[in-house]
């Protein structure tokens, strides 16, 4: 089924796997489920997946690790699902990497929602930020990004895996260095005009870029907090031929 | 017997009977598991109802699902007995009507 958006659900319920793929295949999208990570692992060997609904209590393997692994291995978006709907459990899962996080129970409706948005936050920029950013390369204290294939390369030329959000975050900040940039800044710059219900989820992001970076969290030297303001990129910033953020 | 009236999105009229079935099914599940006094058996489907029943408009199963989930991780068998005869009983009495 060529063009259609390709979603892996994983879940130990039957009645979740079974609901979600009926619904998520009526509204025009190619579904594989699978019961645990093995089943995930196949289904992403066997090729492309354009996003993960991964539930977080699975036999065997924790969703949790899950993400961290799949986050390691790939850049493709995870929203995860859960019945434990602890504010911790949300806050870890978006530190592990996921793009998304939808307590259990939900209505199919809603997941429907949240995967479109993903997929078109990690597509695509807003309308002001589009164009020759789609395209560009940058170089920033020996590290590089190349725009067109979305890859990031450490100064010792390994490539670093980079989830679609952690990407959009990390062009932003290229193309503000030096410059305090807001939360709600930050927010509205990656999601255009859609809304967050989540207040922290740009601080986690954050906090995975730093780590992406190698940036001590604690010191951080590239990705600064500024006080009750946001955050900094402080770096030379070449963006193709061009230098930016020198005054 | 009166019946209860389940307002659901017409979305999932294909898959909501299998949903319900799938529960009587649950509810034998949950009746040997007692008397084998399995503890499991009732922490996991509770668990799966509660994560799942509101999602296809079943409010109730979560609820079940969510009280099944506790007793069983306190080792109250009598809590999951009754909970096992309120799923059964509700199951006998809701009526889905797709809007």
């Amino acid at each position: 089924m060529p063009g259609k958006d390709h979603i892996l659900v994983v879940d130990d319920d039957p009645d979740i796997r079974r609901q979600l793929s009926g619904y998520l295949e009526k509204n025009g999208f190619k579904v594989s489920v699978a019961g645990d990570g093995r089943g995930l692992r196949a289904v992403l060997d066997k090729g492309r997946v354009d996003l993960v609904v991964l539930d977080l209590m699975l036999p065997g393997e924790d969703g949790l690790i899950l993400c961290r692994n799949l986050r390691a291995r790939s850049d493709v978006p995870v929203v995860i699902l859960s019945a434990r709907g602890e504010q911790m459990d949300r806050i870890i899962g978006l530190e592990m990497g996921a793009d998304d996080y939808l307590p259990k129970p939900f209505h199919p409706r809603e997941l429907l929602a949240r995967v479109k948005s993903v997929l078109r936050r990690v597509r695509s920029f807003p309308n002001h930020l589009m164009s020759e950013e789609e395209t560009a390369s940058y170089r920033f204290s020996d590290w590089h990004l190349e725009g067109v294939s979305r890859k990031l390369y450490s100064p010792d030329g390994k490539q670093v895996p980079l989830s679609g959000s952690e990407f959009i975050l990390l062009r932003i900040f290229l193309n503000h260095p030096n410059r305090v940039l807001s939360r709600e800044q930050l927010v509205e710059m990656s999601r255009g005009r859609e809304t967050d219900p989540f207040d922290r989820s740009i601080d986690m992001q954050v906090s995975r870029l730093r780590r992406r970076l190698e940036d001590d969290p604690k010191n951080p030297l590239l990705i600064k907090t500024v006080r009750s303001a946001g955050y900094v990129f402080c770096a030379r910033v070449q963006k193709g031929g061009t230098l930016l953020g020198v005054e | 017997m009166e019946k209860i009236v389940v307002h659901i999105d017409s979305d999932l009229e294909d898959i909501a009977p299998g949903y319900i079935e799938n529960r009587h099914k649950d509810v034998a599940a949950l009746k040997e598991a007692l008397t084998a006094n399995d503890l499991e058996v009732p922490k996991v489907l509770g668990h799966r109802m509660k994560g799942s029943g509101a999602g296809y408009g079943f409010d109730e199963v979560t609820e079940i699902g969510r009280r099944m989930e506790e007793a069983a991780k306190a080792g109250d068998g009598q809590s999951i007995e009754a909970l096992t005869a309120r799923l059964e009983d509700y199951l006998a009495r809701v009526e889905i009507v797709y809007d």
